[in-house]
């Protein structure tokens, strides 16, 4: 037993070090599978109830590609979850003090567990934006009503873009976990900023309520007809996306600003 | 008052290194030798490889200051206790030490370096700072396994270590399920891990049952005689008289001693040899006229403070008195804790009283 049992590297602990040992921690949770098996349930059943309900009331005068996108509306908000507690339960569980022990370098591994935060949230909402529209889409060509496909102008930007805004909630969750601390206190504040804000806005400053994540979300990212230029004309889809990047970086930001000098 | 602090082997094979501890001075500890500890782990080694060091360390919350310009070393070899009363900083310094809280002042070193600066922090530093750092929904296995990842560790250590604590057979249950004595041996087998040279723990022992409990301590001097450094903090008293052999000693966040256990106990106040003799009276009277004090306990024995043991059986011989008991008693580290944190903890209510007392007089 005093024999040391491995040679050690000459060098220091690296970037993929902490990567590595982020995906393992993220694979071992019974958390993840949980909460993303609801996110797809969830999702699904959001755009089939969205689309069979249009299709139901005859299908006239709607976008096809927002209707079958509906679910990832439900998908933001669990996904949300996902991201918030990734961090969140590190402090609850008093992880986080092993975390810091095996890696000392915060900056570095904040990048690491943002890193893989980011890259699992964009694959699997990319891969679950895919399944709404085509099950939305399958659902109203079933009933023959006119359906959009991904060659349909502005389906396939939509549909992608609505992955990755999926993400950047989950990320901004994240940063909200980072400042809070709690499960309860990022939770609350990510409901509050996605659902809350937008009623108290609309009652104070009409106009700006397009630049709300859920606004952005639904009558931006997901939408692909052309929605005019007027004064309460929704923003963008390009510049939506990288409003909400925004957000996301402004949690993020604060959040590693209070974890890189906050005792642990 | 126990007879002796060492009444037997405290460890396997590591009875010759509590002999080999240098003679430390009260305040602080002074190296007589270069090349102690006689470890041929760390003989070669440069001076500071494996030492704690923690220098003016100074943290406050508000306006209370839970660690207050502490300065000590913590030596490769053996266990160090760290004692002191709840609340009396010893959690927050080991987590200044393992770079978690920010000093205000001062600095916390292993082997020379702030801990953020280590290369392979699990590979120098094995720290239990809390039975329950570990996700109550991960197996014991999946969690030493992404400790292992973070530090380029072998996974097969991941058994190795699980195995060393006795968890092999729960290996793949939920460690939210552990008793707290299995979740100290998660935590110790976390330590293990990267095989370090240096491990803190703090209170390990807490809630562990009697069996437990020596099989922490009979694991805390089997590393520290594999030539590491093994810091473990503990507000049980009669714990570490049993498992360390040098002290810290903190009250209030400040540092009363630093010493060995022999010296702690002996410097405060021990010296005192209990005396059973049927010529009770003959023999007080010569023990007293060689300057001793004596008492006469209820049990018919004398306690002599004064003399040491042989002198006592010197006069015995000269006087031509019998002796049936001849004991040495050595104050128990309790007893000199105690005395030494006296001080430390009444200071202010027996300042206000008197105060008041003065008052009252005038």
């Amino acid at each position: 037993m005093s024999v040391a049992v491995h040679e050690v590297p000459r060098d220091r602990y690296r970037l993929r070090h902490a990567v590595a040992s982020e995906v393992a921690k993220l694979l071992t949770l019974p958390s993840t599978a949980i909460i993303l098996g609801v996110t797809v349930v969830a999702a699904l059943l959001v755009t089939g109830l969205a689309t069979h309900n249009a299709a139901y009331h005859g299908g006239l005068g709607f976008d096809a590609t927002q209707m079958a996108l509906t679910g990832m509306i439900a998908a933001g908000l669990t996904g949300g979850v996902f991201g918030a507690l990734l961090i969140t339960a590190e402090y609850s569980s008093g992880t986080i003090r092993a975390t810091l022990a095996a890696t000392p370098r915060r900056p570095l591994l904040l990048a690491a567990k943002i890193g893989v935060t980011a890259a699992a949230t964009v694959v699997f909402c990319e891969l679950l934006s895919l399944a709404c529209f085509f099950l939305g889409e399958g659902i109203l060509s079933g009933r023959g009503i006119p359906a959009a496909s991904l060659a349909s102008p502005g389906s396939l930007r939509a549909v992608l873009m609505t992955g990755v805004f999926i993400a950047l909630l989950a990320l901004m969750a994240f940063g909200l976990g980072l400042i809070c601390r709690s499960t309860a206190g990022a939770i609350a504040s990510f409901a509050g900023v996605v659902f809350v804000l937008p009623l108290v806005m609309h009652a104070i400053a009409e106009a700006d309520v397009r630049y709300l994540p859920t606004n952005i979300l639904t009558n931006s990212v997901m939408a692909t007809a052309d929605q005019g230029r007027g004064p309460f004309s929704p923003v963008s889809p390009t510049i939506g996306l990288l409003l909400m990047a925004g957000y996301a970086a402004v949690a993020l930001a604060a959040g590693a600003v209070l974890f890189a000098k906050r005792d642990a | 008052m126990r007879a002796t602090v060492w009444a037997e082997p405290p460890g396997p094979g590591n009875r010759a290194q509590v002999g080999l501890s240098p003679p430390l001075a009260w305040g602080g500890p002074e190296r007589e030798d270069a090349t102690w500890p006689p470890s041929a782990r760390h003989r070669a080694r440069p001076s500071l490889r494996g030492v704690i060091t923690a220098h003016s360390l100074t943290k406050r919350y508000g306006d209370t200051t839970a660690v207050d310009s502490l300065t000590f070393e913590v030596l490769p070899g053996v266990v160090t206790g760290f004692l002191g009363p709840n609340g009396s900083g010893k959690s927050t310094t080991m987590r200044m030490i393992m770079g978690l809280d920010v000093p205000d002042s001062g600095s916390a070193l292993i082997g020379g370096r702030p801990y953020g600066d280590l290369a392979w922090p699990l590979r120098e530093v094995g720290g239990l700072l809390d039975a329950k750092a570990f996700h109550p929904a991960r197996s014991a296995r999946n969690h030493l396994r992404w400790l292992a990842l973070s530090n380029d560790i072998p996974l097969r250590r991941v058994d190795e270590v699980l195995d060393q604590v006795g968890l092999s057979s729960v290996a793949g249950r939920r460690a939210g399920k552990f008793s707290l004595g299995m979740s100290q041996r998660l935590g110790i087998a976390a330590t293990l891990l990267g095989d370090p040279a240096v491990l803190l723990f703090d209170e390990p022992v807490n809630g562990l049952d009697p069996e437990g409990i020596r099989w922490v301590r009979h694991f805390l001097r089997g590393l520290a005689a594999e030539g590491r450094t093994v810091f473990v903090s503990s507000h049980l008293i009669s714990e570490m008289s049993l498992t360390a052999d040098r002290l810290v000693v903190i009250g209030r966040g400040r540092l009363i001693a630093e010493t060995t256990v022999h010296d702690f106990v002996t410097r405060s106040g021990g010296g005192a040899v209990k005396l059973v003799t049927p010529d009770v009276a003959a023999f007080a009277a010569a023990l007293r006229a060689s300057g001793a004090a004596v008492r006469l306990g209820d049990d018919g024995a004398l306690t002599v403070e004064g003399l040491a043991a042989p002198q006592v059986g010197d006069i015995a011989a000269r006087d031509g008195l019998r002796v049936h008991e001849l004991v040495p008693i050595v104050a128990s580290l309790e007893d000199a804790f105690m005395a030494l944190t006296q001080d430390e903890v009444e200071f202010r209510p027996s300042t206000v009283a008197g105060a008041a007392a003065a008052g009252e007089e005038e």
